[in-house]
Formats: C-alpha cells, sequence, structure tokens
C-alpha cells in the first residue's frame, strides 16, 4: 500500500517523466557516440559489450547517478514543502515504511532507466557489432551487475534528502557528491565503494574475483545504509 | 471518565522548559478548551500527544493506551491538526484526503464527508497550494475529522478563518461529542473562543498548568482569589499576569 501511496503523492511533480528523460538521455549517449565515432570502435576486438560499455558508461552512469539524486530529491520536497510530512507522522503509519516505499518507487525507476539503456546497448550492438549467442545473458549480467551498485547510492540519496527539508541543499549536496565521484580513480578499490562512485564500476567477466568484491560490498553498504535510515528515524523522533 | 489522562508531563529543551510537569485531565466525549497564551506550551503539549515530540519527563494515557508504547494504536483513534495545515501542495483537497483515508484504511465515502463537513466540496478537485488561508485551514480540518475519530486534537483551528468561517468551524467542534460521541481537545489563546464552546478549561502560562476545570468554576475560583470576573477574558488576562509577576516574566 505504501507504494500506490506514494505514487498518489507524487502526481504533478514531474518524478517519473523526469526519470524517464534521464533513461533515455543516457541511452542516447552509446548511440550517438557510435553513430559519430563507430570507425574507432567497430575495429576494436572483443566483446561487444565490454567495447560500448567501455566507451560510453562513464557518462551513462553519470547522468543516472545525477537523475537519481534530482528524484529523490522530489521524492521528499513533497512532504517538506507544505509540511505535509508532519500529518503523516501524526497518522498510525511507521516512517520506515515511507521511506521503504519511496525506495522501492526509486528501484523502480531506475530499473526502468537501466532496461532503456540496455536497449540501447542492444541496438548498438547490433547495428555495429555481431551479435553472439553469449549476447543476452553478457548484456543481463552487466546490467544486473550495474543495478545493483547502483542501490546504495539510491539509498545514500534518499537519506540524505530525508535529512534535508531544504531540497536546494540535498540537491547541492547529491551535485557535489556525483562530481566527486567522477574524479575517483574506478581502478581503486576502497575509493570506489562510495556509493556515489560505485556505480561507474563495469561488470568485467575477465575480472570475476574484482567484480564479486563490489557486489559483497555493496551487500554490507547496504545494510549499513539500512541501519543508518533506523538511527536517523529515531535520532529525529527523540530528538524532537 | 477520563480519555486522555497525563501525569507530571514534562518538556524540557536544553535549558528552556516548555512544559513543566503538567496534570491534565480530559472527560470523554466532551471539548476541552486548552488555553494560554503564545508559548505557553499548547502546542508542545498537543504534539507530545501525537508522537512528534518526546516527552522529557512523566507520561501520558490516550483511551487507556500507553505512549510510546501504544503509539500507533493511539494515533489510530486521533485526528489531529497542529499549528499550521499540512498537505502535498501539488495535489488536490481531495487527493489529500484520499492519501489519509488509504492510511487510515476508511471506506471511500468518507472523503467526500470530510470534505462536506468542512465546506470544501465545490473546491475539491483544486490544488491545495491554491487554496486561500482560509480552505488550507479547511482541509487541515477536513483532515482531522476524516473517519470521525473518537478523540480531535485541534490546536488553534481557526486561524485564519474568516468570521463565518470561524463561526462555522466553532459551532462544528461544539456539536462533534454529541453528534459522533467524540471527545475534542482544542487549543486557543482567546477565552472568548474557548468559552463558546468548551465544557472544560485548562489554562496554561510558561508551562505551568493554572487552572483546571468548568468554566463555572473558574469563575469561583478567580472570585475567591480576588480577580475579575465579570468578564471571562479579564479573568484570563488577571491569572496571566499575577502568574507572570509571580515568576518575574516581562512581557
Amino acid at each position: 500500500m505504501s507504494i500506490s501511496l506514494e505514487c498518489i503523492k507524487l502526481k504533478r511533480t514531474g518524478f517519473f517523466p523526469a526519470l524517464l528523460c534521464g533513461g533515455i538521455l543516457a541511452a542516447a549517449v552509446p548511440v550517438l557516440n557510435m553513430t559519430i565515432r563507430w570507425k574507432t570502435y567497430v575495429v576494436v576486438s572483443g566483446n561487444p559489450i565490454q567495447i560500448l560499455l567501455d566507451a560510453n558508461w562513464q557518462m551513462m552512469a553519470m547522468l543516472n547517478v545525477l537523475f537519481i539524486v534530482a528524484g529523490t530529491c522530489l521524492l521528499y520536497h513533497t512532504e517538506y514543502a507544505d509540511n505535509a510530512i508532519q500529518k503523516i507522522k501524526s497518522l498510525p503509519v511507521r516512517e520506515s515504511s515511507v521511506f521503504f516505499g519511496k525506495a522501492i518507487l526509486t528501484i523502480f525507476m531506475s530499473t526502468l532507466m537501466l532496461a532503456i539503456e540496455a536497449g540501447a546497448i542492444t541496438f548498438c550492438a547490433y547495428k555495429w557489432f555481431e551479435i553472439q549467442n553469449t549476447f543476452w545473458s553478457e548484456l543481463c549480467k552487466s546490467f544486473a551487475y550495474a543495478f545493483w551498485l547502483m542501490l546504495p547510492c539510491i539509498v545514500l540519496s534518499l537519506l540524505i534528502s530525508q535529512s534535508c527539508k531544504n531540497m536546494w541543499i540535498s540537491l547541492g549536496m547529491g551535485v557535489i557528491f556525483v562530481f566527486t565521484a567522477t574524479m575517483l580513480p574506478p581502478n581503486n578499490f576502497i575509493l570506489s565503494l562510495f556509493p556515489f562512485a560505485a556505480p561507474f564500476q563495469i561488470f568485467m567477466n575477465a575480472d570475476m574475483t574484482w567484480s564479486m568484491r563490489f557486489v559483497c560490498a555493496t551487500a554490507a553498504e547496504l545494510i549499513v545504509l539500512g541501519l543508518a535510515e533506523l538511527i536517523l528515524i529515531r535520532v529525529r523522533r527523540w530528538g524532537a | 471518565m477520563n480519555i486522555i489522562e497525563t501525569t507530571n508531563l514534562t518538556k524540557s529543551y536544553a535549558d528552556f522548559t516548555a512544559v513543566a510537569g503538567i496534570n491534565l485531565h480530559i472527560p470523554k466525549s466532551t471539548v476541552y478548551g486548552f488555553l494560554g497564551p503564545n508559548g505557553a506550551g499548547k502546542s508542545t503539549t498537543m504534539k507530545m500527544f501525537l508522537g512528534l515530540t518526546k516527552p522529557t519527563d512523566g507520561s501520558f494515557t490516550i483511551n487507556g493506551k500507553r505512549y510510546p508504547e501504544n503509539r500507533v494504536e493511539i494515533l489510530k483513534e486521533v485526528g489531529s491538526f497542529i499549528e499550521a495545515p499540512a498537505f502535498y501542495g501539488n495535489l488536490s483537497g481531495e487527493e489529500n484526503l484520499e492519501i489519509i483515508r488509504k492510511i487510515l484504511g476508511l471506506p471511500k465515502s468518507s472523503v467526500e464527508e470530510a470534505l462536506e463537513i468542512v465546506g470544501l466540496t465545490q473546491f475539491k478537485k483544486r490544488l491545495a497550494k491554491k487554496y486561500s488561508l482560509g480552505m488550507k485551514q479547511r482541509l487541515g480540518l477536513a483532515s482531522a475529522l476524516i473517519g470521525k475519530p473518537p478523540i480531535l486534537i485541534l490546536d488553534e483551528p481557526t486561524n485564519g478563518l474568516d468570521p463565518v468561517g470561524i463561526h462555522e468551524i466553532r459551532t462544528l467542534i461544539r456539536s462533534l461529542p454529541e453528534k459522533f460521541d467524540c471527545t475534542v481537545l482544542v487549543s486557543s489563546h482567546l477565552l472568548s473562543e474557548i468559552e463558546l464552546m468548551a465544557d472544560n478549561v485548562g489554562i496554561l502560562n510558561h508551562g505551568h498548568m493554572l487552572f483546571e476545570g468548568t468554566l463555572d468554576e473558574l469563575k469561583s475560583s478567580a472570585a475567591s482569589s480576588g480577580y475579575p470576573t465579570d468578564n471571562l477574558e479579564d479573568t484570563f488576562l488577571a491569572l496571566i499576569n499575577s502568574d507572570n509577576q509571580k515568576r518575574g516574566v516581562v512581557r
């Protein structure tokens, strides 16, 4: 029920079109890049997905994270703008379920964004490369990995938006974190664990150990962020 | 039987005590007027009842349920309106009430009923952010009244309403115990307003309870203390001024 309520709350906020446009924009990156510079990439040997992601994923991931930050800011802005959150807190509903509803909604929209991007990668592979037997399984693995690594970014972004009543502060923090993440070296494991930096990672078949370390670290991050959310709710309630 | 009872309820912030060990007794199916000047601690007390702020000390029960153990159960029985109207500006009045209806698990007809009670039916499709202050106030009241909860906590509900609106809301509050067997805790800094609505009053000043009882008891208590009793407004002012002098407060 909390998800359907969150959907009602988001009417006329532009949340759904914004994230959808974000997905389309990110999907346009490989298509445009290949249209203009296809000669550079078709001569590269290797897996087409790997080639396409190596060439475009940094920009695509940055757009994904930016739109997630904007989306989560919008989600909590509707609560704070006219103090609706106070009414919600005085109703028999748990704040954690409100957060959970918003998280599910953002995760759903992120999945949609990734699906559009996967469609664009498939289109590029079909048009400029040769689709091999392993293509679909590789595509699923790559995007499932991207989805998993995006989860801590979604949760942290929501946590920041929930903490700041002023949307511009949470948006500003999010943007600073995104640009910080773009400056971190992607081959440094510890630095890449920063939730806004992890989505820039690409699934590498050749180095499963490296990828699996990220998968495990993301699970740990999700647990820590979940606990942080519970602590934030308690601190806010008891500190009021 | 008291539906709301507090025992030494206290709320302190660092070096400031907003509510200082008050003992409230609100009888079932009555209108209880919570009176006090601005900053007396009325809203803080009401916020504690709704779990919006944590008591520093003391305890309270609402309909036999103890806080904080039964917070969610308490909130199921309480309709509230605190300080200013709280709503989703991007949604219409009807959609705002629909959210509350879904959370409370009420029938669909309850939205229409609530809109009808506060006189917003005509404007139900209009976005809440485009409402006038009075309409926002009515929407806040509708969100408190939806589903006719057994307990209503209303913090200065007539703020921002025009004289006709004030009269309508007063009449509505007055009729609630009889119509819906509802208990109403209503705060105001205007005794004249409380006088027209309440069966019992509680007077709060600087977090301290100065008086609790019926209006007749207030008059007789004031008379015995040598305060004016011809006009309840003067009685109230005399009570507050005398308390301020005792505490050495300059306003």
